[in-house]
């Protein structure tokens, strides 16, 4: 049973194929194994090793230090709230909280529904926007409580509101194969 | 390529002026003037990363204080450190007190304390007392990296050294800074081992206790050790290394820095693999067959072998290892052909008939290429080596040299751990000077033989072609190295494996060629040594002697009276045990000469013992042809003693008399035939090209060769290092092949050659050459040699076998009985 299946194996031949190195391929091929497993194992970090003929323990160095990539099961939407200095400062670590009540137990890891995800979220470079809620990597600006609690309702619905800028954040199987490189109907442009 | 010399560039630092090359970093100009800053990160072999911020100075202009582990010189600069700036002291200060903030008081019960750079560097540059009181950072401890790593990560400091060495140097990175801010830490991804034969520099590098070795936790405390400075006995890479002795027992090796040599690293065989010489099987007395093995004295050891030559010199001859000293081997030399008047007296367990005199010669004359050489090359051609599991230093140094962006091209039968910096061409095992020949010949093709010929031509004298010992065998494959070499204008090593083949060389334990590579066949060469030996012109022996091979196929046929076997036991060794098994059995007498008895004291007729490496003074001489000193740090157990004592009381009771009775007399007398003489090395002439592997008739060419890690002697006793690093035995067999044999991954097939046969789990891999198939020399299981006729290669039937499991093997006598 792997992650990769023969399909999305070739694909990661595609996207390898893109770099002068290989080993440049490793973060779309994270993202790629993510938008296959809807967060990354470690069956997952062994195949990507295995697929660029590096070591897991070098995918894994990268794998844990971008918090991008989910190392255990997510919902469908990652609810990222920041509570570095600029965001506290406007209420992001009670706007947290808040999440955390609104989503139940299990707010860090999967919601009971599968839908949501929480994670608490250091500095994402748009202090001037603070408070800041990403959602699957979109930006949703000076998030209120009660902004944050329609937002987390339409999440549950599989509806996300258009965000301060940009697309529509599509689900996290979805917008991380955006980020892999890879079209969504899989096209490889 | 010629170097331009870098630009100067002047700086004070604390006031002092120093003027170093462009590019040299601020710390390491502080060190030309004496002047130690703090570091933990820092090390001068690994790219600079500013971990650790323990090296902050004040550099004038600059707003705020630089790491001076990262920032280079620039003409003019101010630099002051600690010693002068206020501002760089207290940084260092604050930056300390912050590593110690989670770093456990661990001391007391720490393998690194008493010898540990944050220890040392806390007292002389922190600030004495902390003002932490908050609950400090745990974890589960240690954790076992591998059999021979542990990590504390408490007490890690991150410096990322570590882990730099396993990117930067063996480029085996099974370990990472995982995670990130306060939960960084040093880790191996799980079902993933610390698998790399160099893992334990990064116990030795590692600034603090975080990482241990384990066959030396809580073993000793450093005021506990005797210590003496000696070089490694295990292979002829030369390591520079430190024995630590505890109660007179060897507890630890560790690396010397040695930049002409092997850096600052050892393989892990070096550096675990150092029990051996405490095995229980250590020979303390000279003992004599009677007709079991009773102590006696070396005298009457002597007088016995007298006897046994009653009727004249008689039929004697010499077999020796690859593992004594330059002086053991000296007046082993001049003992053979002065007392027993003989050239029958070799190193060499490869078949060495094919070896340009030329290649040998100058190898034993001179020094002719450095591990400099490598690491500057422009372009490296690495021949019939696996260069990590033959000889670990080169390899490394050919990493480096592909770091600074020399092209590397290996030909050898099997994939090498140069393959992420190397092109490899699989050749089959005996066929190395056709595709030589191919290389040569090659002009402008844009195969991998028309890119290493540009490479080599490109690089001038800057190109080095790297032969390993196993090329000897294949016919016309080390004239054809040479030749390639020579035609570029670059270099050219005929490498030696073991600790010290190359003295052995140097000394004349070969049976063409005398001390110096002077030839046996010359008479002018030859008076050089009478004249020097004092000997009437003429007196030695003209004739020439066996090599090893033909010694034991002349022991098996009954031609040999007296077989001296010194550090060698030939049923291992040798790439034919039935051959060895035979001589053995038909030598009337043997004399086994060698720090344990083993599987040897069956045989013997008397066993002399000798002393081991870390209890003589003398030396090896690596690779390279570099002589380096050995020194003793303990007295050899009972009465053994030195092989070259041993050889010298020999002749004295035969009635001979080698002429030195101290290290010096016998110096004196070396440095007059073994000092550099000029020898050409380039093979005169074109020599043969090899046949091709042609039809052998049989399914596969099964070939061999020792891994690092095997159950060689001198592993005895490192149980930690075999559980790391030996590999099972397997069958490694080509798709293609295993196809067409119809051989599947993980079964069992049964191989069979003229000398024996075996049972072998399969593994297919597209590592080994088409048409041939790879089993170690001496892993658990099997003893490779009884499958082999006199080469290290052996053409082998092939068939699918039912069960699974283990190897078993079977010597064709076996079979037949
Ligand atoms: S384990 Fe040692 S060498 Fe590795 S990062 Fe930690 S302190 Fe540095
Ligand atoms: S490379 Fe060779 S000489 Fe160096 S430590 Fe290893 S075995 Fe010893
Ligand atoms: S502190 Fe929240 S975006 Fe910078
Ligand atoms: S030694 Fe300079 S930052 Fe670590």
């Amino acid at each position: 049973m792997s992650v990769l299946t023969p399909e999305l194996r070739r694909e990661s031949e595609e996207i390898a194929a893109r770099y002068p190195t290989r080993r440049s391929a490793l973060m779309p091929l994270l993202y790629l194994v993510q938008s296959a497993e809807g967060w990354v194992s470690r069956e997952g970090l062994q195949e990507v090793a295995d697929v660029l003929g590096i070591t897991t323990a070098e995918v894994e160095a990268v794998a844990t230090f971008y918090t991008m990539f989910r190392l255990e099961p997510a919902g469908r939407y990652v609810v990222s709230i920041c509570t570095n200095l600029s965001c506290a400062l406007r209420g992001g670590k009670a706007l947290y909280e808040r999440a955390h009540e609104l989503m139940g137990p299990g707010a860090e890891q999967v919601t009971e529904d599968g839908m949501l995800t929480l994670h608490e979220e250091e500095c994402l470079g748009a202090c001037d926007a603070a408070p800041l809620v990403q959602v699957n990597f979109a930006n949703y600006d000076r998030v209120t409580e009660e902004g944050l609690a329609e937002l987390i309702e339409a999440l549950r619905r599989g509806d996300p509101p258009p965000p301060s800028r940009g697309e529509h954040p599509g689900d996290l199987k979805a917008t991380s194969r955006l980020l892999a490189g890879l079209g969504p109907e899989g096209a490889s442009e | 390529m010629s170097a331009r010399p870098p630009e100067i560039i002047t700086l004070a630092i604390d006031g002092k002026e120093v003027a170093v090359p462009k590019g040299t970093l601020i710390i390491r100009a502080a060190e030309q003037l004496g002047i130690e800053i703090p570091r933990f990160c820092d090390h001068p072999l690994l790219d600079p990363v500013g971990a650790c911020r323990q090296c902050y100075v004040e550099v004038e202009g600059q707003r705020k204080l630089m790491t001076s582990c990262t920032t280079p010189v620039a003409p003019g600069m101010v630099v002051r450190t600690q010693n002068t700036s206020e501002q760089a002291r207290e940084a260092q200060e604050a930056v300390l007190e912050f590593l110690l903030l989670n770093h456990p008081l661990d001391c007391p019960i720490c393998d690194r304390g008493g010898e540990c750079p944050l220890q040392d560097q806390a007292l002389a540059f922190g600030p004495g007392e902390s003002r932490y009181v908050e609950p400090k950072r745990t974890f589960e401890k240690p954790i076992a990296l591998s059999p021979l790593v542990a990590l504390d990560r408490e007490r890690c400091v991150l410096c990322a050294r570590c882990t730099r060495f396993c990117d930067q140097i063996s480029g085996d990175r099974f370990i990472e800074l995982f995670d990130r801010g306060a939960a960084e830490q040093v880790s191996i991804a799980p079902g993933e081992d610390f698998r790399s034969p160099f893992s334990g520099n990064t116990i030795q590098i590692c600034p603090v206790g975080a990482l241990t070795a384990v066959p030396y936790r809580f073993v000793a405390r450093p005021f506990d050790l005797k210590t003496a400075d000696t070089v490694c006995p295990h292979c002829a890479s030369g390591c520079n290394l430190r024995v630590d002795l505890r109660r007179g027992e060897v507890v630890r090796h560790l690396a010397r820095d040695s930049y002409e040599v092997n850096d600052a690293w050892l393989c892990d065989k070096g550096r675990f693999a150092f029990r051996f010489a405490d095995a229980p099987t250590r020979l303390t007395h000279p003992l004599l067959r009677d007709p079991g093995l009773e102590p006696a004295s070396f005298g009457e050891v002597f007088a016995r072998v007298g006897t046994w030559l009653e009727d004249g010199p008689g039929r004697v001859a010499f077999l020796t290892g690859g593992r004594l000293m330059d002086e053991d081997y000296y007046a082993l030399s001049k003992l053979a052909r002065t007392v027993f008047r003989t050239n029958d007296l070799d190193h060499r367990r490869y078949r060495s008939g094919d070896v340009p005199e030329a290649v040998e010669r100058a190898a034993a004359a001179s020094v002719t290429i450095t591990y400099r050489d490598v690491e500057r090359a422009g372009a490296i051609l690495v021949v019939g080596l696996d260069a990590e599991q033959e000889l670990p230093i080169l390899h490394l140094r050919i990493r480096k040299a592909a770091r600074r962006g020399a092209a590397v091209f290996v030909l050898n039968a099997r994939r090498t751990r140069l393959h992420d910096v190397a092109e490899h061409v699989l050749c089959p095992p005996g066929a190395e000077a056709g595709f030589l020949e191919r290389i040569a010949g090659a002009r402008g093709e844009g195969d991998a033989f028309g890119r290493a010929r540009a490479a080599l031509e490109a690089a001038g004298e800057g190109a080095v072609v790297l032969a390993g010992p196993r090329l000897a065998e294949a016919a016309g494959g080390v004239g054809r190295a040479a030749s390639l070499a020579a035609g570029v204008g670059g270099r050219f090593a005929f490498l030696a494996r073991r600790a010290n083949d190359r003295g052995a060389l140097r000394a004349g334990v070969h049976p063409g060629l005398l001390p110096g590579g002077r030839r046996v066949a010359d008479a002018g060469e030859r008076a050089e040594v009478e004249r020097a030996w004092g000997l009437p012109e003429g007196s030695l022996p003209d004739g020439p002697g066996r090599d090893g091979a033909a010694i034991l196929e002349a022991a098996a046929r009954r031609e040999i009276d007296v077989l001296f076997l010194v550090g060698v036991d030939p049923l291992r060794d040798f790439p034919d045990a039935a051959l060895a098994r035979r001589a053995l059995e038909n030598v009337p007498h043997k004399v086994v000469q060698d720090i344990s008895s083993d599987a040897m004291a069956i045989y013997a007729d008397a066993l002399l013992p000798a002393a081991a490496y870390l209890e003589k003074d003398g030396h090896y001489s690596d690779w390279e042809g570099r002589g380096q000193r050995l020194r003793p740090v303990r007295a050899a157990p009972g009465i053994a003693r030195p092989d070259w004592e041993i050889f010298a009381g020999l002749a004295r009771a035969l009635g001979g008399e080698l002429g030195f009775d101290s290290l010096d007399s016998l110096h004196e007398e070396m440095g007059e035939l073994l000092g550099p003489r000029e020898v050409d090395w380039r093979p005169s002439g074109r020599s043969s090209a090899g046949p091709a592997l042609g039809e052998t008739g049989e399914d596969l060419v099964l070939f061999t060769y020792p891994l690092l890690v095997d159950e060689g002697r001198l592993s005895w006793g490192a149980a930690e290092l075999k559980e790391a690093l030996e590999e099972p035995v397997t069958l490694e067999v080509h798709p293609e092949d295993a196809e067409r044999l119809g051989l599947e991954d993980g079964g069992r097939a049964r191989v069979a050659s003229l000398a024996g046969e075996a049972t072998l789990p399969v593994r297919i891999t597209s590592t080994v050459a088409r048409g041939s198939a790879f089993v170690p020399f001496n892993n658990p299981g099997l003893a490779a040699n009884t499958l082999l006729s006199g080469r290290f290669h052996v053409p082998v039937s092939v068939a699918p076998a039912g069960g699974e499991g283990e190897a078993e093997a079977r010597g064709v006598e076996e079979v037949a009985s």
